[in-house]
Protein backbone atom coordinates (compact mmCIF):
# COMPACT_ATOMS: atom_id res chain seq x y z
CA UNK A 1 0.00 0.00 0.00
CA UNK A 2 2.90 2.39 0.66
CA UNK A 3 4.35 1.61 -2.67
CA UNK A 4 0.86 3.06 -3.86
CA UNK A 5 0.62 5.39 -2.26
CA UNK A 6 3.96 6.94 -3.20
CA UNK A 7 3.10 6.23 -6.93
CA UNK A 8 0.17 8.09 -6.23
CA UNK A 9 2.17 11.09 -4.86
CA UNK A 10 4.70 10.63 -7.72
CA UNK A 11 1.97 11.13 -10.05
CA UNK A 12 1.08 14.27 -8.75
CA UNK A 13 4.43 15.15 -8.68
CA UNK A 14 5.22 14.63 -12.35
CA UNK A 15 2.36 16.67 -13.16
CA UNK A 16 3.95 19.74 -11.40
CA UNK A 17 7.24 20.47 -13.30
CA UNK A 18 6.23 22.86 -16.28
CA UNK A 19 8.99 22.91 -19.14
CA UNK A 20 9.32 25.71 -21.15
CA UNK A 21 9.40 24.68 -24.60
CA UNK A 22 7.67 27.28 -26.10
CA UNK A 23 9.61 30.46 -26.52
CA UNK A 24 8.68 34.08 -27.07
CA UNK A 25 8.80 34.03 -30.64
CA UNK A 26 7.61 31.97 -33.46
CA UNK A 27 9.62 28.95 -34.96
CA UNK A 28 8.45 28.94 -38.52
CA UNK A 29 11.56 29.62 -40.35
CA UNK A 30 12.98 25.90 -39.13
CA UNK A 31 11.85 23.38 -41.38
CA UNK A 32 11.04 20.59 -38.28
CA UNK A 33 10.80 17.76 -41.04
CA UNK A 34 14.41 17.86 -41.36
CA UNK A 35 17.63 17.05 -38.95
CA UNK A 36 20.84 17.49 -40.40
CA UNK A 37 24.14 16.74 -38.28
CA UNK A 38 26.91 19.76 -38.35
CA UNK A 39 30.29 19.28 -37.07
CA UNK A 40 32.58 21.92 -36.23
CA UNK A 41 34.43 23.46 -32.35
CA UNK A 42 32.66 25.84 -30.46
CA UNK A 43 33.30 29.64 -31.43
CA UNK A 44 30.83 30.76 -28.64
CA UNK A 45 28.02 28.77 -26.50
CA UNK A 46 25.97 32.07 -25.45
CA UNK A 47 23.70 31.00 -22.51
CA UNK A 48 21.40 34.19 -22.18
CA UNK A 49 17.77 34.79 -22.85
CA UNK A 50 15.23 34.91 -24.93
CA UNK A 51 17.40 32.37 -26.34
CA UNK A 52 20.78 30.35 -26.35
CA UNK A 53 22.79 29.78 -29.50
CA UNK A 54 25.52 27.30 -30.17
CA UNK A 55 27.60 28.96 -32.72
CA UNK A 56 30.45 26.68 -33.96
CA UNK A 57 33.09 26.80 -37.35
CA UNK A 58 33.49 23.91 -38.87
CA UNK A 59 36.84 22.39 -40.92
CA UNK A 60 35.75 24.88 -43.74
CA UNK A 61 35.91 27.78 -41.34
CA UNK A 62 31.95 28.16 -42.27
CA UNK A 63 30.40 29.63 -39.21
CA UNK A 64 26.96 27.64 -38.00
CA UNK A 65 24.68 29.63 -35.37
CA UNK A 66 21.79 27.24 -33.31
CA UNK A 67 18.98 28.78 -31.32
CA UNK A 68 18.21 26.98 -28.57
CA UNK A 69 15.75 26.60 -25.57
CA UNK A 70 16.11 29.52 -22.73
CA UNK A 71 18.87 29.12 -19.82
CA UNK A 72 15.92 28.17 -16.97
CA UNK A 73 14.77 25.47 -19.39
CA UNK A 74 18.49 23.91 -19.81
CA UNK A 75 18.78 24.02 -16.37
CA UNK A 76 16.08 21.53 -15.49
CA UNK A 77 17.50 18.85 -18.05
CA UNK A 78 19.62 15.74 -17.80
CA UNK A 79 22.44 16.46 -18.29
CA UNK A 80 21.92 19.60 -17.01
CA UNK A 81 23.78 22.84 -19.54
CA UNK A 82 24.98 26.08 -17.87
CA UNK A 83 26.98 28.47 -19.32
CA UNK A 84 30.19 26.60 -18.67
CA UNK A 85 29.01 23.59 -19.92
CA UNK A 86 30.57 23.71 -23.79
CA UNK A 87 33.80 25.94 -23.54
CA UNK A 88 35.22 27.85 -26.61
CA UNK A 89 37.08 25.33 -29.06
CA UNK A 90 35.78 21.82 -27.92
CA UNK A 91 34.80 19.52 -30.29
CA UNK A 92 31.05 19.11 -30.91
CA UNK A 93 28.28 17.81 -33.20
CA UNK A 94 25.36 19.38 -33.15
CA UNK A 95 21.61 17.99 -35.04
CA UNK A 96 19.75 20.71 -35.79
CA UNK A 97 16.64 21.62 -37.91
CA UNK A 98 17.67 23.99 -40.59
CA UNK A 99 16.79 27.38 -41.74
CA UNK A 100 14.41 27.52 -44.16
CA UNK A 101 15.81 30.10 -46.13
CA UNK A 102 19.29 28.07 -46.25
CA UNK A 103 21.46 29.99 -44.33
CA UNK A 104 24.30 28.45 -41.86
CA UNK A 105 21.76 28.12 -38.95
CA UNK A 106 18.58 26.13 -37.21
CA UNK A 107 17.07 25.04 -34.66
CA UNK A 108 18.88 22.71 -31.72
CA UNK A 109 18.15 19.76 -31.42
CA UNK A 110 20.77 17.63 -30.23
CA UNK A 111 24.87 18.40 -28.87
CA UNK A 112 26.49 15.55 -29.20
CA UNK A 113 30.02 16.17 -27.31
CA UNK A 114 33.34 14.33 -28.15
CA UNK A 115 32.71 11.93 -25.06
CA UNK A 116 29.94 11.06 -26.72
CA UNK A 117 27.59 12.77 -24.46
CA UNK A 118 24.50 14.23 -25.62
CA UNK A 119 22.56 17.17 -24.87
CA UNK A 120 18.83 18.14 -25.19
CA UNK A 121 18.84 22.23 -25.99
CA UNK A 122 15.74 22.33 -28.12
CA UNK A 123 12.91 24.46 -27.80
CA UNK A 124 9.74 23.83 -29.98
CA UNK A 125 11.76 24.55 -33.31
CA UNK A 126 13.28 21.17 -33.26
CA UNK A 127 12.12 17.67 -32.24
CA UNK A 128 15.55 15.77 -32.89
CA UNK A 129 15.60 15.48 -29.05
CA UNK A 130 13.04 12.52 -29.49
CA UNK A 131 15.99 10.70 -30.83
CA UNK A 132 18.31 11.83 -28.29
CA UNK A 133 19.26 8.20 -27.42
CA UNK A 134 20.08 7.38 -31.01
CA UNK A 135 21.67 10.18 -32.38
CA UNK A 136 25.08 9.69 -30.09
CA UNK A 137 25.41 6.14 -32.30
CA UNK A 138 24.01 7.29 -35.50
CA UNK A 139 26.49 10.31 -35.59
CA UNK A 140 29.18 7.52 -34.49
CA UNK A 141 28.45 5.91 -37.59
CA UNK A 142 29.00 8.88 -39.85
CA UNK A 143 24.64 9.90 -40.63
CA UNK A 144 24.82 13.17 -41.82
CA UNK A 145 21.06 13.51 -41.20
CA UNK A 146 18.31 11.75 -39.96
CA UNK A 147 16.95 10.75 -43.58
CA UNK A 148 20.16 9.33 -43.83
CA UNK A 149 20.15 7.32 -40.31
CA UNK A 150 16.47 5.98 -41.46
CA UNK A 151 18.10 4.42 -44.52
CA UNK A 152 21.22 3.34 -42.82
CA UNK A 153 19.02 1.71 -40.07
CA UNK A 154 16.30 0.50 -42.16
CA UNK A 155 13.26 2.74 -40.37
CA UNK A 156 10.63 3.68 -42.05
CA UNK B 1 -6.80 -6.37 -9.66
CA UNK B 2 -3.05 -5.29 -9.86
CA UNK B 3 -4.07 -3.00 -12.61
CA UNK B 4 -6.94 -1.50 -11.01
CA UNK B 5 -4.68 -0.58 -7.75
CA UNK B 6 -1.79 1.23 -9.46
CA UNK B 7 -4.74 3.20 -11.63
CA UNK B 8 -6.54 3.78 -7.86
CA UNK B 9 -3.36 5.54 -6.81
CA UNK B 10 -2.70 7.35 -9.99
CA UNK B 11 -6.20 8.51 -10.08
CA UNK B 12 -6.03 9.46 -6.07
CA UNK B 13 -2.38 11.32 -6.90
CA UNK B 14 -4.38 13.65 -9.25
CA UNK B 15 -7.21 14.30 -6.98
CA UNK B 16 -4.38 15.63 -4.12
CA UNK B 17 -2.87 17.75 -7.08
CA UNK B 18 -6.38 19.49 -8.27
CA UNK B 19 -8.72 19.53 -5.51
CA UNK B 20 -6.79 21.44 -2.71
CA UNK B 21 -6.97 24.70 -4.84
CA UNK B 22 -10.16 24.34 -6.22
CA UNK B 23 -11.65 24.08 -2.70
CA UNK B 24 -9.28 27.07 -0.86
CA UNK B 25 -9.61 30.04 -3.65
CA UNK B 26 -12.24 32.18 -3.50
CA UNK B 27 -13.09 35.71 -4.96
CA UNK B 28 -14.07 37.02 -1.72
CA UNK B 29 -14.58 36.81 2.04
CA UNK B 30 -18.28 35.70 1.54
CA UNK B 31 -19.15 32.14 -0.17
CA UNK B 32 -18.33 32.64 -3.92
CA UNK B 33 -20.39 30.90 -6.32
CA UNK B 34 -20.43 27.35 -7.39
CA UNK B 35 -17.09 26.98 -8.83
CA UNK B 36 -17.06 25.50 -12.78
CA UNK B 37 -15.79 22.05 -12.90
CA UNK B 38 -12.13 21.56 -13.40
CA UNK B 39 -11.41 19.48 -16.74
CA UNK B 40 -10.76 15.63 -14.88
CA UNK B 41 -7.95 15.01 -17.29
CA UNK B 42 -5.32 17.44 -15.83
CA UNK B 43 -3.85 16.79 -12.57
CA UNK B 44 -2.81 20.48 -12.49
CA UNK B 45 -6.38 21.55 -13.42
CA UNK B 46 -8.26 24.52 -11.36
CA UNK B 47 -11.62 25.29 -11.46
CA UNK B 48 -12.42 28.83 -12.84
CA UNK B 49 -14.00 30.85 -10.07
CA UNK B 50 -16.35 33.35 -11.72
CA UNK B 51 -16.89 36.85 -9.83
CA UNK B 52 -19.65 36.41 -7.48
CA UNK B 53 -22.08 38.16 -9.73
CA UNK B 54 -22.30 39.67 -13.33
CA UNK B 55 -20.32 42.58 -13.20
CA UNK B 56 -20.67 44.86 -16.44
CA UNK B 57 -16.95 46.53 -15.61
CA UNK B 58 -13.53 46.10 -13.99
CA UNK B 59 -14.30 49.17 -11.92
CA UNK B 60 -17.60 47.81 -10.32
CA UNK B 61 -15.82 44.19 -9.99
CA UNK B 62 -13.13 45.40 -7.86
CA UNK B 63 -15.08 47.79 -5.62
CA UNK B 64 -17.38 45.28 -4.94
CA UNK B 65 -14.64 42.82 -3.62
CA UNK B 66 -13.38 45.87 -1.68
CA UNK B 67 -16.46 47.06 -0.12
CA UNK B 68 -17.36 43.22 0.97
CA UNK B 69 -13.91 43.28 2.41
CA UNK B 70 -15.07 46.25 4.02
CA UNK B 71 -12.24 48.54 2.49
CA UNK B 72 -9.61 45.49 3.05
CA UNK B 73 -6.67 44.25 5.18
CA UNK B 74 -4.01 46.80 5.64
CA UNK B 75 -0.51 44.80 5.72
CA UNK B 76 2.45 45.71 7.55
CA UNK B 77 6.51 44.83 5.98
CA UNK B 78 6.15 41.66 8.78
CA UNK B 79 2.64 40.55 7.95
CA UNK B 80 2.33 41.10 4.26
CA UNK B 81 2.29 37.78 2.63
CA UNK B 82 5.64 36.42 1.39
CA UNK B 83 5.83 34.87 -2.09
CA UNK B 84 9.76 34.83 -2.53
CA UNK B 85 11.41 32.87 -4.69
CA UNK B 86 11.64 31.67 -8.28
CA UNK B 87 8.30 30.57 -9.99
CA UNK B 88 7.23 29.13 -13.37
CA UNK B 89 3.83 29.11 -14.95
CA UNK B 90 1.82 25.64 -14.76
CA UNK B 91 -1.83 24.99 -15.90
CA UNK B 92 -4.13 27.59 -17.13
CA UNK B 93 -7.36 27.45 -18.49
CA UNK B 94 -6.93 29.98 -21.06
CA UNK B 95 -4.33 29.44 -23.47
CA UNK B 96 -1.75 26.60 -24.13
CA UNK B 97 -0.67 24.89 -20.65
CA UNK B 98 -3.87 23.36 -19.95
CA UNK B 99 -5.26 22.17 -23.19
CA UNK B 100 -8.40 23.43 -23.21
CA UNK B 101 -9.30 27.10 -23.86
CA UNK B 102 -12.29 29.38 -23.90
CA UNK B 103 -11.63 30.31 -27.73
CA UNK B 104 -11.61 26.74 -28.91
CA UNK B 105 -14.02 24.15 -29.06
CA UNK B 106 -13.54 21.24 -27.30
CA UNK B 107 -9.34 20.23 -27.00
CA UNK B 108 -7.35 23.25 -28.28
CA UNK B 109 -4.62 22.53 -31.09
CA UNK B 110 -1.46 21.07 -29.24
CA UNK B 111 1.13 22.80 -29.11
CA UNK B 112 0.68 26.01 -30.83
CA UNK B 113 -0.12 24.74 -34.28
CA UNK B 114 -2.39 25.52 -36.56
CA UNK B 115 -5.88 23.95 -36.52
CA UNK B 116 -8.89 23.86 -34.29
CA UNK B 117 -12.32 24.93 -34.20
CA UNK B 118 -12.50 28.34 -33.10
CA UNK B 119 -15.44 28.93 -30.75
CA UNK B 120 -17.88 31.55 -31.40
CA UNK B 121 -19.94 33.54 -29.26
CA UNK B 122 -17.00 34.53 -26.85
CA UNK B 123 -15.40 36.99 -29.06
CA UNK B 124 -17.19 40.14 -30.71
CA UNK B 125 -18.28 39.54 -34.47
CA UNK B 126 -15.19 42.03 -35.70
CA UNK B 127 -12.69 40.10 -33.26
CA UNK B 128 -14.31 36.95 -34.20
CA UNK B 129 -13.23 37.77 -37.58
CA UNK B 130 -9.79 38.95 -37.07
CA UNK B 131 -9.39 35.56 -34.70
CA UNK B 132 -10.72 33.13 -37.38
CA UNK B 133 -8.40 35.11 -39.97
CA UNK B 134 -5.25 34.57 -37.88
CA UNK B 135 -5.90 31.22 -37.34
CA UNK B 136 -5.74 30.63 -41.55
CA UNK B 137 -2.69 32.14 -41.64
CA UNK B 138 -1.03 30.21 -39.65
CA UNK B 139 -2.26 26.76 -41.68
CA UNK B 140 0.61 26.85 -44.23
CA UNK B 141 3.14 27.27 -41.39
CA UNK B 142 1.39 25.10 -38.50
CA UNK B 143 1.96 28.48 -36.30
CA UNK B 144 1.82 31.79 -36.40
CA UNK B 145 4.35 33.35 -38.67
CA UNK B 146 5.46 35.94 -37.08
CA UNK B 147 5.21 36.98 -33.17
CA UNK B 148 5.01 40.21 -31.85
CA UNK B 149 7.95 39.44 -29.31
CA UNK B 150 10.27 38.64 -31.81
CA UNK B 151 11.69 42.42 -31.67
CA UNK B 152 11.16 41.95 -27.47
CA UNK B 153 7.68 43.85 -27.36
CA UNK B 154 6.21 43.70 -23.89
CA UNK B 155 3.69 40.91 -23.34
CA UNK B 156 1.60 42.66 -21.74
CA UNK B 157 -0.44 41.36 -18.78
CA UNK B 158 -2.39 38.53 -20.24
CA UNK B 159 0.44 37.01 -21.91
CA UNK B 160 2.49 38.01 -18.86
CA UNK B 161 0.35 35.61 -16.99
CA UNK B 162 1.26 32.65 -18.89
CA UNK B 163 4.69 32.90 -20.53
CA UNK B 164 7.68 30.76 -19.90
CA UNK B 165 10.35 32.06 -18.26
CA UNK B 166 10.75 32.75 -14.55
CA UNK B 167 8.94 35.20 -12.05
CA UNK B 168 9.27 36.50 -8.90
CA UNK B 169 7.23 38.27 -6.92
CA UNK B 170 7.78 40.73 -4.08
CA UNK B 171 5.13 42.06 -1.74
CA UNK B 172 5.46 44.89 0.33
CA UNK B 173 3.01 46.78 2.05
CA UNK B 174 2.86 49.99 -0.38
CA UNK B 175 3.63 47.90 -3.74
CA UNK B 176 3.98 44.43 -5.02
CA UNK B 177 6.51 44.11 -7.76
CA UNK B 178 6.02 41.33 -9.90
CA UNK B 179 9.14 40.68 -12.14
CA UNK B 180 9.12 38.18 -15.52
CA UNK B 181 12.72 37.96 -17.01
CA UNK B 182 11.24 37.31 -20.57
CA UNK B 183 11.80 41.10 -21.91
CA UNK B 184 12.49 42.89 -18.31
CA UNK B 185 8.90 43.33 -17.74
CA UNK B 186 7.74 44.24 -14.66
CA UNK B 187 4.51 45.04 -12.81
CA UNK B 188 3.76 47.33 -10.17
CA UNK B 189 0.57 46.93 -8.06
CA UNK B 190 -0.28 50.00 -6.34
CA UNK B 191 -1.98 48.84 -2.78
CA UNK B 192 -4.38 50.90 -1.27
CA UNK B 193 -4.05 53.64 -3.79
CA UNK B 194 -6.25 54.93 -6.59
CA UNK B 195 -5.45 54.49 -10.24
CA UNK B 196 -2.84 57.49 -11.60
CA UNK B 197 -2.25 58.52 -15.34
CA UNK B 198 -0.09 61.36 -16.09
CA UNK B 199 1.56 59.26 -19.07
CA UNK B 200 -1.87 60.79 -21.22
CA UNK B 201 -1.18 57.45 -23.11
CA UNK B 202 -1.39 53.51 -22.52
CA UNK B 203 0.77 51.32 -21.40
CA UNK B 204 1.96 47.84 -22.03
CA UNK B 205 1.15 46.47 -18.56
CA UNK B 206 -1.08 49.79 -17.85
CA UNK B 207 -1.87 50.40 -14.46
CA UNK B 208 -2.56 48.20 -11.62
CA UNK B 209 -3.70 49.25 -7.75
CA UNK B 210 -5.04 46.35 -5.49
CA UNK B 211 -6.12 45.68 -1.84
CA UNK B 212 -5.53 42.53 0.30
CA UNK B 213 -8.24 40.69 1.86
CA UNK B 214 -5.93 38.51 4.62
CA UNK B 215 -3.86 36.72 2.55
CA UNK B 216 -5.51 37.21 -1.12
CA UNK B 217 -4.61 39.97 -3.20
CA UNK B 218 -6.80 41.62 -5.44
CA UNK B 219 -5.38 43.89 -8.10
CA UNK B 220 -7.51 45.86 -11.13
CA UNK B 221 -5.26 47.10 -14.02
CA UNK B 222 -6.48 49.51 -16.17
CA UNK B 223 -4.33 51.27 -19.29
CA UNK B 224 -3.00 48.92 -21.33
CA UNK B 225 -1.99 48.52 -25.06
CA UNK B 226 -3.66 45.94 -27.29
CA UNK B 227 -1.93 43.09 -27.58
CA UNK B 228 -2.91 38.75 -27.45
CA UNK B 229 -3.60 35.82 -24.80
CA UNK B 230 -0.44 34.31 -26.91
CA UNK B 231 0.53 33.48 -29.79
CA UNK B 232 -2.21 31.57 -32.06
CA UNK B 233 -4.40 33.34 -29.94
CA UNK B 234 -6.91 36.39 -30.35
CA UNK B 235 -6.16 39.97 -29.92
CA UNK B 236 -7.89 42.37 -27.16
CA UNK B 237 -8.37 45.79 -27.42
CA UNK B 238 -6.75 48.77 -25.71
CA UNK B 239 -9.81 48.84 -23.67
CA UNK B 240 -9.42 45.64 -22.25
CA UNK B 241 -9.23 45.89 -18.06
CA UNK B 242 -8.50 42.86 -15.56
CA UNK B 243 -9.93 41.96 -12.18
CA UNK B 244 -7.18 39.47 -10.83
CA UNK B 245 -7.47 37.31 -7.79
CA UNK B 246 -4.56 35.94 -6.05
CA UNK B 247 -3.37 33.23 -3.26
CA UNK B 248 -0.52 30.99 -2.49
CA UNK B 249 -2.15 27.70 -2.08
CA UNK B 250 -0.04 24.55 -0.35
CA UNK B 251 -1.26 21.57 -2.00
CA UNK B 252 -2.17 18.47 0.01
CA UNK B 253 1.37 16.65 -1.45
CA UNK B 254 2.99 19.84 -0.13
CA UNK B 255 3.47 21.78 -3.45
CA UNK B 256 2.95 25.48 -3.33
CA UNK B 257 1.22 27.41 -6.56
CA UNK B 258 0.25 30.48 -6.68
CA UNK B 259 -3.02 30.68 -8.36
CA UNK B 260 -4.81 33.53 -10.04
CA UNK B 261 -8.72 33.86 -10.72
CA UNK B 262 -8.61 36.53 -13.64
CA UNK B 263 -11.85 38.25 -15.33
CA UNK B 264 -11.03 40.31 -18.65
CA UNK B 265 -13.30 42.99 -19.18
CA UNK B 266 -13.15 44.69 -22.81
CA UNK B 267 -16.20 45.56 -24.59
CA UNK B 268 -14.45 46.04 -27.81
CA UNK B 269 -13.15 42.75 -28.57
CA UNK B 270 -15.52 40.26 -25.47
CA UNK B 271 -18.99 39.62 -25.85
CA UNK B 272 -19.28 39.38 -22.64
CA UNK B 273 -16.51 39.45 -19.45
CA UNK B 274 -14.50 36.31 -19.49
CA UNK B 275 -13.19 34.45 -16.42
CA UNK B 276 -10.41 32.31 -16.39
CA UNK B 277 -7.47 31.34 -13.49
CA UNK B 278 -3.58 31.04 -14.37
CA UNK B 279 -1.19 29.40 -12.03
CA UNK B 280 2.61 29.31 -10.97
CA UNK B 281 4.47 26.28 -9.34
CA UNK B 282 7.80 26.88 -7.70
CA UNK B 283 10.80 26.37 -10.13
CA UNK B 284 12.75 24.67 -7.78
CA UNK B 285 15.56 23.00 -9.82
CA UNK B 286 16.23 26.26 -11.25
CA UNK B 287 16.86 27.83 -7.76
CA UNK B 288 19.38 24.60 -6.88
CA UNK B 289 20.87 25.67 -10.00
CA UNK B 290 21.38 28.96 -9.03
CA UNK B 291 19.74 30.96 -11.52
CA UNK B 292 19.60 34.46 -11.68
CA UNK B 293 17.52 36.64 -13.24
CA UNK B 294 19.82 38.90 -15.52
CA UNK B 295 18.85 41.77 -17.43
CA UNK B 296 16.99 40.62 -21.05
CA UNK B 297 19.28 42.15 -23.86
CA UNK B 298 17.27 41.90 -26.72
CA UNK B 299 19.72 41.88 -28.91
CA UNK B 300 21.83 38.59 -27.92
CA UNK B 301 18.29 37.27 -29.03
CA UNK B 302 19.30 38.32 -32.84
CA UNK B 303 15.46 37.39 -33.78
CA UNK B 304 14.08 39.88 -36.34
CA UNK B 305 11.35 40.23 -38.74
CA UNK B 306 12.08 38.30 -41.61
CA UNK B 307 11.02 38.44 -45.27
CA UNK B 308 7.25 37.64 -46.04
CA UNK B 309 6.45 38.72 -42.47
CA UNK B 310 7.82 36.10 -40.91
CA UNK B 311 10.02 35.68 -37.31
CA UNK B 312 13.77 35.19 -38.50
CA UNK B 313 17.15 35.12 -37.09
CA UNK B 314 20.12 37.35 -37.76
CA UNK B 315 23.66 34.89 -37.41
CA UNK B 316 26.88 35.93 -37.14
CA UNK B 317 28.92 38.03 -39.31
CA UNK B 318 25.75 39.32 -40.76
CA UNK B 319 24.45 42.51 -41.97
CA UNK B 320 25.06 44.99 -38.99
CA UNK B 321 28.06 46.45 -37.09
CA UNK B 322 29.63 44.66 -33.82
CA UNK B 323 27.97 45.52 -30.30
CA UNK B 324 30.50 47.74 -29.35
CA UNK B 325 30.64 49.64 -33.01
CA UNK B 326 27.18 50.50 -32.33
CA UNK B 327 26.91 51.52 -28.77
CA UNK B 328 30.24 53.90 -29.23
CA UNK B 329 30.36 54.97 -32.52
CA UNK B 330 32.97 57.89 -31.32
CA UNK B 331 35.70 55.05 -29.93
CA UNK B 332 37.93 53.20 -32.07
CA UNK B 333 36.01 49.71 -33.51
CA UNK B 334 39.27 47.90 -31.97
CA UNK B 335 39.59 49.33 -28.48
CA UNK B 336 40.52 46.28 -26.00
CA UNK B 337 38.09 44.87 -23.50
CA UNK B 338 34.95 46.05 -25.29
CA UNK B 339 33.04 42.71 -25.76
CA UNK B 340 30.26 41.49 -23.57
CA UNK B 341 32.26 39.70 -21.98
CA UNK B 342 36.54 38.83 -21.78
CA UNK B 343 37.59 36.31 -24.27
CA UNK B 344 34.88 36.89 -26.75
CA UNK B 345 35.93 37.49 -30.37
CA UNK B 346 34.48 40.66 -31.73
CA UNK B 347 32.23 38.71 -34.22
CA UNK B 348 30.58 37.04 -31.03
CA UNK B 349 28.65 40.26 -30.69
CA UNK B 350 27.67 40.77 -34.22
CA UNK B 351 23.94 40.63 -33.54
CA UNK B 352 23.66 44.60 -33.57
CA UNK B 353 20.64 46.99 -35.52
CA UNK B 354 21.28 47.14 -39.29
CA UNK B 355 23.26 50.86 -39.40
CA UNK B 356 20.69 53.43 -40.84
CA UNK B 357 22.62 54.36 -43.83
CA UNK B 358 22.21 50.86 -44.97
Amino acid sequence: MNKLLAFALAAAAIAAPVTMAYAHHSFSMFNPDVEDVIQGKVVRWAFNSPHTFMIIEDAEGVVWAFEGAAPPSLLGRSPQMTGDTFKTGDEISVVSCPLRDGRNGGAAGVFVTADGTAYNPSDAGCRANQRIANWPAWIAKGYKSLEEAKAGEGIK
Amino acid sequence: MKTKKVFGAFALGLLLAASAPVLSLAQTPTPPAAPAPAPAANPLAVAVVPPPRAFKTAEEHFNYLKRQANGGTRHTYESVPKWEGLWEASWNSIALRGGVSPFFVGPIPPGLTAGGVVAEGVLTPEYEAAFKQRREHMIPFNEQPYDRLTTCEATGVPRWLLEPYVREWVNTPDQSWWLNDLANETRRVYVDQDHKNIDGAHSPTGDSIGFWINDTLVVWTNDMWPADYFRGYPPFSNEMEIVEVYKLVTEANGMQRLIAQVTFYDPVSLLKPLSGVYTWVKAAAIEDAGYRMRHWDCNTGAQVRGENDTTSIRLPGEEGRSWHEMRNPDLPADLSGQTQSPDQFDFDTVFGQKPANQ
